[in-house]
């Protein structure tokens, strides 16, 4: 009984002494151990990784990789594309936009660029190939299907039509 | 579990003298000058005068729980004033950064989305099979990233387990707030298997937050989107879920604990709470009924905020693994039956020195963690009021 007692009250000490130690050590530790874990946040959100950049002009459009939902996501695959910088962007973008790299063109992507940052953006998609879905002034409707503002890039996301 | 024949047992709690109190309480006072004047620290004057004021207040009533030998009420003051000031502090942030409460879908594509430990549970099986968070935040980010969260989080637990939810949530102290307000409870008699729902709450979310790969809770359930954040309403849907929140914020943060003076977010609902639950199995500290004293009053479990005693686990000696550690029980128990307790040593020897190790360790991360929270709000006040 006097061992688990002894047991029990290091126990109670070393816990004393890590909270001592969790701003200065353990807080830092644990978290550089979750970002070791090499886990990424849903490309649903992040929009995936950036596969290639075309070069319109002065400003560019970047190119992601298709993503797809996992499980029972209430969503269509998409491509994410990214016009920027927004100031390089003229005030109506009209873009044939080769998407998959193939030589042919996929998607004719139109939209405004208003002045004002936070104005609503609408799209419209033009599906050159079958593999994409058409928009029609489309706004923020789903994460696989809206044009937004982020940062210095406005954003478009084009639904797969026969994923 | 066993109680040594012949050892000397606890007289209940005793008030100390002050120079003892004093002496007890100065690792508090050092620790708060670590923790609110670290090189680093904001020179504005009212970060200044949030710190001094915050600190002055987490080391008086650290020093009255040594005087008085109380623990309930002097952390209620903390924890009340956790949760009244957290959503100042970040509601205010919210507005200097994007002028609104509510999350825009931008935000979320951007990885601004702070991160609170709420849904935590719910992540766990979409990272494990997928290796994806189903958040629309940032892994590595300082300002509110998940990794910082959850090494916050990890830290604290390893430290307090369920104690989480008495010194560090800053959630729980609004409904604990109105608790406190009326004199007597109206609803007195509240079925048992209310204990089970936060469990049921958990399994749903974890289920739904696989399956939708989304932080479920978050969108359809928190009721503490109310006061903090919430999804901006572009469409029905999001109207729907608004008003979820709000109706959940009335009803369990403010109606049940007026009529009932239990945290009944927490005892019926929380699902964080419930997961939070397991840690206690692996905390060092508890509270234990010693037998030998109880009188099976069940003043105890009158008492206990949480729903965390009941007669079975009263004649077990023990409370349920929901405890957390509020030293409700304790302060109220007047055969001092319910006494706080190191696993592995003898119950009731030494309650005195089982509490004084716990506090120590729940005060330092109430001071480094709420404390921090509360001279947030404290500032923002001062901010506008100067």
């Amino acid at each position: 009984m006097k061992l688990r007692s002894a047991l029990g009250y290091t126990a109670a000490g070393a816990t004393v002494l890590a909270a001592v130690l969790v701003p200065f050590l353990l807080m830092g530790m644990f978290s550089k151990g979750v970002v070791a874990l090499g886990l990424h946040v849903d490309e649903m959100y992040s929009g995936g990784p950036a596969l290639r950049v075309i070069q319109e002009g002065a400003y560019t459009i970047t190119i992601h990789r298709t993503v797809y939902p996992h499980m029972l996501q209430n969503e269509k695959p998409f491509v994410q594309m990214d016009w920027g910088p927004v100031s390089a962007l003229p005030a109506r973008v009209s873009d044939v936009v080769d998407i998959d790299g193939d030589g042919r063109p996929d998607v004719r992507v139109s939209f405004g660029v208003p002045s004002d940052a936070k104005a609503p953006l609408h799209v419209d998609v033009e599906a050159l190939s079958g593999r994409y879905e058409a928009m029609q002034n489309a706004g923020k409707e789903k994460n696989s299907r809206l044009i937004v503002h982020v940062d210095n890039s406005i954003l478009v996301r084009v639904p797969l039509r026969n994923p | 579990m066993a109680t040594s024949v012949g050892a000397p047992r606890h007289a209940g709690p005793a008030a100390r003298g002050m120079v003892r109190s004093l002496l007890l309480t100065l690792p508090i006072v050092l620790w708060s000058l670590v923790m609110f004047f670290h090189p680093g620290t904001s020179t504005e004057w009212q970060s200044r005068a949030a710190a001094t004021v915050t600190a002055v207040f987490m080391t008086v009533l650290f020093f009255m729980m040594m005087r008085t030998g109380t623990t309930y009420r002097w952390r209620r003051w903390f924890f009340v004033a956790l949760g009244l000031l957290f959503p100042v502090g970040f509601i205010h942030g919210l507005l200097v950064a994007r002028g609104s409460m509510g999350i825009p879908v931008e935000e979320m594509i951007a990885g601004r989305t702070p991160f609170c430990f709420m849904p935590i549970p719910t992540l766990i099986l979409p990272a494990a099979f997928t290796r994806t968070i189903a958040f629309p935040g940032s892994i590595a980010g300082t300002n509110h990233g998940i990794a910082v969260m959850a090494g916050l989080w990890l830290a604290v637990t390893l430290v307090i387990g369920k104690g989480w939810c008495s010194y560090a949530c800053f959630f729980g102290g609004i409904e604990e707030g109105v608790a406190a307000i009326p004199k007597r409870a109206e609803i007195r008699k509240i079925d048992s298997r209310w204990r089970y729902g936060p469990w049921a709450v958990l399994l749903a979310m974890v289920l739904l937050s696989f399956a939708l790969f989304e932080p479920a809770y978050c969108i359809w359930l928190c009721p503490f989107k109310t006061v903090t954040e919430y999804v901006a309403a572009r469409n029905a849907v999001g109207l729907v879920q608004n008003a979820i929140f709000i109706l959940l914020f009335v009803g369990l943060v403010i109606v049940l604990p007026y009529l009932t003076k239990k945290r009944t977010q927490c005892s019926f609902f929380c699902p964080f709470g419930a997961f939070q639950s397991i840690f206690n199995k692996t905390s060092i500290f508890e509270i234990r009924i010693d037998r030998t004293r109880c009188k099976s009053c069940v003043v105890c479990q009158n008492a206990c905020p949480n729903l965390s005693l009941s007669k079975e686990s009263i004649a077990r000696g023990e409370t349920l693994m929901s405890c957390m550690k509020c030293g409700a029980c304790v302060d109220a128990c007047t055969n001092h039956a319910a006494v706080w307790h190191i696993k592995g040593t003898d119950v009731a020897v030494k309650p005195e020195r089982a509490r004084l190790m716990f506090l120590y360790a729940a005060w330092a991360m109430a001071v480094m963690f709420g404390g921090s929270i509360i001279a947030q709000g404290v500032a923002t006040i001062l901010h506008f009021v100067g």
